[in-house]
């Protein structure tokens, strides 16, 4: 066969290809070399001399298909009905008994023409490729619709097979179709889902046959689909979800009615994979949720408090299963409601707590609780993030309540004593601390005066370092990074230097014992010394506190002051003796005692070394002590009986003498002192400290944000200001306004002049 | 060994009797201290910070490591005034005053 262009009559080639057309159409069986003649045949037609008869030929093989396909219509799917199929279109009930064969057939019909259509743009692929892609338009042009289509341009072959398919069959069929489509699925609903699988794959073909006939296109391909089937298909289940919604109501309670619908939405996805094309599922699922729950909202929700209060999960787990694919807001109520509940048990759990170990309490009942949700919130919502928030919004709102208006939130310093009584020595073993101790940073996180917590904290943290009460200083140090992580460096900076002041004077005892024993020097006792950082500890006031330091200790304080300086330039060490104690051994007695106790209580004792009787008076003066100090560390050695008093209460008259005739089973004791009980007092005026640090704080962040800003309104500042203090606290408005206030009046910021409520920064 | 009403008391002695025992012995003291710069004014005139604390530069760029700001120290001049060493060495390479007395600036010791 020569490829040459060479003169043809078109009457004398196309009979004879039209004949193979047929066949190939047809899908009968068309032999190799008539197949290869053919081919040539769209060959020379195209490249004919001296006029190419390409356009002809597709004139041709159009007419040629549309009478194939009329023909099909007429004689292999409407054929069994004749008479009744002539009107079918306008008279619908006439048609009952013939109805199942009308899908069967046109599903039989397309199949064949899908195939044969293929086939065919294969014979005419020379057509196809260099006739009709020459004039095809191309993508961007389409996509930016700059030529108007024109209706008469030329499709490849296949194309051309599908659109004709669509003119002339299912133009004409539609109506008819998807009546029997809808009839079918109603059908598998009613059975449900039973229909016989030969009968779901017709319907199935039937529906895509509606997608595959405008595969081809480039946009708008499911048009035809969701215009023809598509919508009538979504008003015809919409209509039957709402029938079917109305029969549950008739005779289901909330509970079961949830469980229906749950079962009712899997049956109906699983269908629509089974009928429909994928595009269609979102929507039909959407139909059906929304005439299941959307519209029935009122009673689904009809039970709920009832339900979340008796926390009945697998109702409440329907619950979430049927409204987790409605938007949030409609949700909302359920959160609600949840959310209302928790925060009862919550408050019921912490209202009625008192007594000695409240702060235990209530950090283990608000643990409790959070856990309680936390767990059922895993199990019932599958953590949902909206459940979660409800769960933190209610602990916040019950952790960071106020007795009332007047009354601080105590949960801060519960928190930090909750910490201490951890962080102590005693006998729970270390895991178990440390678990706790994790546990406990969950609670404070929801804690908003964070800042309190600190200062309880530090001052708690001082106390256990000072008088080595710490139970591990592995743990202590956990605990500081846990606070660390979760409110960031400056909140634990002064906690951090506490705990390396303590790790620095341990180092610090061991070379200033090294350097004695190098000297030769034996100070005759036990001595350990804490060198702490002023500024870093919260040591309350730490006004000079007068006393004569009795000549027993002089030398060891010279001979640690002297190596301290040697050792360290521009340093001066203050004693703090009021929180220095240290053991003395009494040998005045039958036996010999080892008594544990404050500084000034030792130096009271020494003074006994020459006499056995003296005046308050007298002590006071030689030891320099205040009143108070005074007071304070007498009442507890009379009250131990080394010592006794003339008359109960101390004055200056009083005299003190030493008891000899005391005795003790235990050879070694601790005079007790009412020193590291935590007083009401010292409470309040840790709050109070805190009060003035806030002002502080916002003072310092207003000028931050003024100087940045230069000029801001009011609101505006307000707003800066509180979204830079949330880590630490959250100030009341009132106080904002007043630092505002001092520092107009203090000339750092001024009213601008022309509005009254909008500052600007003064340089 | 205490006779009730009697002033006296027997002291006890020693074992082999020779020397009379202290009824008091410090066996053991924990002992607290604070130390601080030793400066007249603790509050560095440079950077408005207590000299206590590392200086504002330090603070903002330490602000991982703790420890550092034991590097952060004071320095006195001969006029015996005091900054952060951080701020005074600045300071110097402007103008080699002293900012608070404009006497020639020299360091007289370094804090530690």
């Amino acid at each position: 066969m020569s490829l040459k262009p060479k003169i043809v009559e078109f009457v004398e080639v196309w009979p004879r290809l039209r004949c193979i057309a047929e066949s190939v159409i047809t899908l009968s069986k068309v032999e190799r070399a008539v197949w290869n003649t053919s081919f040539s045949d769209v060959y020379t037609l195209c490249v004919a001399q001296p006029e190419p008869m390409a356009d002809r030929l597709y004139s041709e093989t159009k007419i040629f298909l549309e009478s194939h396909v009329q023909e099909m219509l007429n004689k292999k799917v409407l054929a069994a009905n004749d008479a009744a199929n002539a009107n079918s279109t306008t008279t619908t009930t006439a048609t009952v008994g013939s109805k199942p064969d009308l899908l069967q057939r046109y599903y039989t019909t397309w199949m064949e023409y899908s195939q044969g259509i293929k086939y065919l743009h294969q014979l005419y692929i020379y057509l196809n490729q260099q006739h009709i892609k020459k004039q095809k338009i191309t993508d961007t042009e389409s996509f930016y619709g700059n030529l108007s289509s024109d209706a008469a341009e030329q499709m490849e072959i296949g194309e051309l097979g599908l659109d004709i398919w669509r003119l002339y069959m299912v133009e004409y069929l539609a109506t008819e179709l998807v009546r029997h489509i809808l009839e079918g699925i109603a059908a598998d609903r009613a059975s449900n889902g039973s229909l016989d699988s030969h009968r779901v794959q017709i319907i199935n073909g039937v529906i895509h046959s509606f997608v595959e006939v405008q595969d081809y296109k480039k946009t708008g391909s499911l048009k035809l689909y969701q215009e023809l089937f598509e919508a009538p298909m979504l008003e015809a289940s919409g209509d039957y979800y709402t029938n079917e919604a109305n029969k549950l109501l008739q005779r289901c309670n909330v509970s079961q009615y949830m469980q229906e619908v749950i079962k009712i939405l899997e049956y109906e996805s699983k269908r629509a994979q089974k009928f429909l094309h994928v595009s269609s599922l979102p929507k039909l699922r959407k139909q059906c949720e929304e005439k299941f729950i959307n519209d029935r909202l009122g009673f689904i929700y009809s039970e709920c408090n009832e339900m979340v209060s008796e926390e009945r999960r697998q109702d409440l787990r329907n619950m979430y299963i049927v409204l987790k694919p409605i938007p949030d807001n409609l949700k909302s109520e359920l959160i609600q409601t949840f959310l209302e509940h928790i925060k009862n048990e919550g408050l019921q759990t912490v209202a009625a707590l008192k007594g000695e170990n409240i702060h235990i309490a209530f950090v283990e009942n608000m643990l409790k609780v959070h856990q309680k949700y936390q767990e059922l919130i895993a199990d019932v919502f599958e953590n949902d993030s909206l459940f979660l928030s409800a769960l933190d919004k209610a602990c916040a709102s019950v952790i960071n309540r106020r007795p009332s208006e007047r009354q601080p939130c105590r949960s801060a310093e519960f928190v930090a004593k909750y910490c201490d009584t951890l962080l102590k020595k005693s006998k729970t073993c270390e895991a178990e601390i440390d678990q706790k101790l994790t546990n406990n940073i969950t609670i404070f996180k929801y804690i908003e005066d964070k800042d309190v917590y600190q200062k309880f904290y530090s001052r708690l943290l001082a106390k256990r370092l000072i008088h080595e009460q710490s139970q591990s200083m592995d743990a202590e140090e956990g605990m500081i990074n846990r606070l660390k992580q979760a409110c960031g460096y400056e909140f634990t900076n002064k906690l951090h230097r506490m705990f390396t002041d303590i790790s620095v004077s341990t180092d610090l005892n061991n070379k200033f014992n090294n350097h004695l024993k190098d000297n030769n020097v034996d100070l005759g006792i036990n001595l350990s010394i804490k060198v702490l950082q002023a500024g870093a500890w919260p040591l309350g006031s730490t006004q000079f506190i007068t006393f004569a330091v009795p000549q027993e200790f002089e030398k060891s304080i010279k001979m640690f002051e002297d190596y301290y300086h040697k050792l360290f330039s521009g340093r001066k060490l203050t004693w703090l003796h009021h929180m220095c104690h240290g053991e003395l051994k009494l040998s005045h007695l039958k036996k010999s005692y080892i008594v544990t106790m404050q500084t000034y209580q030792m130096a009271i004792m020494l003074l006994f070394e020459t006499c056995d009787s003296l005046t308050c008076r007298e002590i006071q003066n030689t030891l320099e002590l205040s009143d108070e100090t005074f007071q304070k560390h007498m009442q507890p050695m009379i009250e131990s009986k080394l010592l006794s008093a003339s008359s109960e209460n101390l004055s200056g008259e009083t005299r003190i003498e030493l008891t000899f005739d005391y005795t003790n089973k235990r050879t070694k004791f601790k005079i007790s002192s009412a020193l590291q009980k935590d007083t009401p007092q010292e409470v309040e005026h840790t709050i109070n400290s805190v009060d003035e640090d806030r002002k502080l704080f916002l003072q310092a962040a207003i000028v931050r944000i003024m100087k940045a800003r230069k000029v801001l309104k009011h609101n505006a500042l307000i707003q800066e200001v509180l979204s830079l203090s949330k880590v630490s606290f959250t100030p009341n408005i009132a106080m904002i306004k007043k630092c505002v206030e001092s520092l107009i009046d203090k000339q750092y910021i001024e009213r601008t002049a022309n509005s009254g409520d909008e500052y600007s920064y003064m340089a | 060994m205490a006779d009730d009403g009697e002033n006296s008391v027997d002291r006890p002695t020693d074992a082999d009797g020779s020397k009379p025992e202290k009824m008091f012995t410090l066996k053991k003291w924990n002992a607290v201290a604070m130390w601080s710069w030793d400066v007249e004014c603790d509050i560095c005139a440079i950077c408005r910070v207590q000299v206590m604390d590392s200086c504002l530069r330090c603070q903002a760029d330490n602000k991982r490591d703790v420890l550092s700001r034991m590097d952060c120290v004071v320095v006195w001049g001969e006029c015996n005034h005091s900054f952060h060493q951080c701020c005074m060495s600045l300071w110097v390479k402007q103008n080699n005053r002293c900012p608070l007395c404009q006497q020639e600036w020299s360091v007289q010791r370094m804090g530690k």
